[in-house]
């Protein structure tokens, strides 16, 4: 987990002349789907023309209505899904198919129901082939990271929501991915859970200065989490807006949060761009 | 059955304990089992006493009968040519079923190609076959591995196969996430995804496999369990009749009882989920 310390440049928005951990330019994706049986496939667009870069260390957010494209996006940069045109480079690198430089978090914990939470998090390792010892060693370190140190021998049956969401983060973290993916990871949770996890990402984040993409449809959320958030249209997905949030890397928790008026007005805002319909 | 009650109440016993219930809240039911047992065998004795030893038998009479076979060696040669034909038809039913039953889940293309056979055979009585394969293989050792074999291998089959296609999806996803090959999918995530379908199978299968075991033996009636029952029906000897049956009965419930038991080992997060 070598990585250079570059948190003192994580809040300045002009990145001009750095290299971007993710490019993704003119992405557009179509779904060919049938009504029934005997119907011909239609096409329907989720996304449209979507570019955005995400820094070195950032948390970028995609907030939008549920249904418009949000996991499809995020599939699209894991190489989960192919998409129809458009460039997507992962430092520099055109993605292709799922790659382990990329490291994801499913909306739902998958765990491996067989496995304990240490064999889970080991899971991306064997497939890297690391010895057994390495990767043991490896795993307890990040359960620690994510505070389920003492639940290493536990099986997913045995762990609340909260835990296994957390044994899903060490497990994609395991990994060292260049890009962290997360697929709304805590709107399963109860509030109070999710706001805990939320502010133990925010100190995973700062610990491992790791560059992640966040898929949310909670405002809160976004902004609390965020270096910057992209706003997304509904069908088809379009960005609407990207807003750059001014809190900085040692934000105050999301209820003394809520209080500050900048909060509330980009609160406001997001929420407009997002219920408006576009206007054509 | 009797182990299975037992494992659950065990299971729930953990869970009260947990949850901070008391020892109290358990209830006596192996002695319920237990009254029931004595009581069952009592009035079996008294009864059985009045019928005419040619058309029922009791429980000491039984005791008394397996006392001889087992003095004179002839129920445990029986024993032991039954479980060689079980244990080796049942082992190769398994085996193929699971290969078989990987293929067929995993690859539409050999689904497609074989469902409708493997419906067809299941379905159909297998038993009914018997005296053609008598025929085919005359009335040897063979026809009844056949027999057992073709009997167990469609439960195995059939779950293995719904064990692969029900692997759930968002598993599949991690592994294509992590990119992990085709093959490293099928080891590392579709296999042990299936395993319990297996297990369950594998617990149908065996009683399918006694079934076919004992119509076989009835047929070739040269030797094993099924043999001992033919003879001695055909000399009115009801006690000894019932020896093999009971020996075969306390065949199935030791084997399914393994089956539960590995069940519940090879996948102990199936049993308690759903609480
Ligand atoms: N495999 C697919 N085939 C057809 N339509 C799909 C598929 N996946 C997603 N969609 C459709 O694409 C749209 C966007 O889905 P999704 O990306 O899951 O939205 P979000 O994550 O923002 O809620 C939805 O209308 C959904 O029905
Ligand atoms: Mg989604």
């Amino acid at each position: 987990m070598k990585q250079i310390d570059v948190a003192t440049t994580a809040s300045v928005p002009n990145r001009a002349g750095e290299a971007p951990r993710l490019s993704v330019s003119n992405v557009c994706k179509a779904f060919r789907i049938r009504k029934g049986a005997s119907q011909p496939a239609a096409l329907l667009q989720v996304l449209k023309s979507i570019s955005f870069e995400v820094y070195n260390n950032e948390i970028v957010s995609l907030i939008g209505e549920s249904g418009c494209g949000k996991t499809t996006l995020l599939r699209i940069i894991q190489g989960l899904i192919h998409h129809d045109s458009g460039t997507l480079l992962v430092e520099g690198q055109p993605v292709t198919g799922p790659g382990r430089d990329r490291g994801f978090v499913f909306q739902q914990p998958s765990l491996l129901p067989w496995r304990t939470a240490q064999e889970n998090v080991e899971f991306g390792l064997e497939l890297q082939r690391m010895s057994a010892t390495d990767r043991a060693a490896r795993a307890r370190k990040l359960l620690q990271l994510v505070g389920l140190g003492d639940a290493a021998e536990q099986f997913p049956h045995q762990l609340s929501g909260g835990m296994q969401q957390r044994v899903g983060l060490a497990r994609a973290l395991a990994i060292e991915p260049a890009l962290l993916l997360m697929d709304e990871p805590f709107s399963a949770l109860d509030a109070q859970t999710r706001e805990v996890l939320q502010k133990e990402l925010l100190r995973i984040q700062a610990e491992t200065h790791k560059t992640i993409v966040f898929v949310t449809h909670d405002l809160d959320e976004a902004l609390y989490l965020s270096d910057r958030i992209i706003v997304l249209g509904a069908r088809p997905g379009g960005v609407k807006e990207i807003i750059e949030v001014p809190f900085g890397s040692n934000r105050p928790e999301l209820p003394l949060l809520r209080g500050d008026p900048r909060f509330q007005a980009l609160r406001s805002r997001i929420w407009e761009l997002i219920s408006n319909r576009p206007t054509l | 059955m009797a182990l299975t009650t037992e494992v659950d109440d065990a299971a729930r016993e953990t869970e009260l304990e947990e949850l901070g219930g008391s020892k109290a809240a358990r209830k006596p039911y192996w002695l319920v089992r237990a009254i029931s047992i004595v009581l069952i065998l009592a009035l079996w004795e008294v009864v059985g006493r009045q019928v005419s030893p040619l058309f029922m038998s009791y429980p000491s009479a039984i005791a008394r009968a397996a006392v001889q076979l087992t003095a004179s060696g002839e129920l445990w040669g029986a024993f032991l040519s039954s479980m060689e034909t079980l244990t080796l038809g049942f082992l190769l039913a398994t085996i193929a079923g699971v290969l078989l039953g990987l293929l067929i889940g995993r690859y539409r293309y050999v689904d497609a190609a074989t469902d409708w056979l493997v419906n067809a055979l299941y379905s159909t009585p297998l038993v009914a076959i018997t005296p053609l394969v008598v025929l085919w293989f005359g009335l040897g050792f063979s026809a009844k591995l056949f027999i057992v074999f073709i009997l167990a291998i469609f439960p195995v089959l059939i779950n293995t196969a719904s064990g692969v296609r029900n692997v759930p999806s968002q598993l599949i996803d991690v592994g294509n996430a992590f990119a992990a090959s085709e093959r490293e999918i099928f080891a590392k995530v579709i296999l042990p995804a299936s395993l319990p379908y297996m297990m369950t199978g594998i617990r149908l299968g065996i009683g399918r496999a006694i079934i076919g075991m004992v119509v076989a033996e009835f047929f070739t009636a040269i030797n094993g369990l099924g043999a001992l029952i033919i003879k001695y029906g055909n000399q009115f000897e009801t006690a000894a009749m019932f020896v093999p049956i009971l020996c075969l009965m306390l065949m199935g419930v030791v084997y399914t009882a393994i089956a539960i038991r590995f069940e519940h080992w090879v996948a102990p997060w199936r049993h308690t989920e759903d609480e």
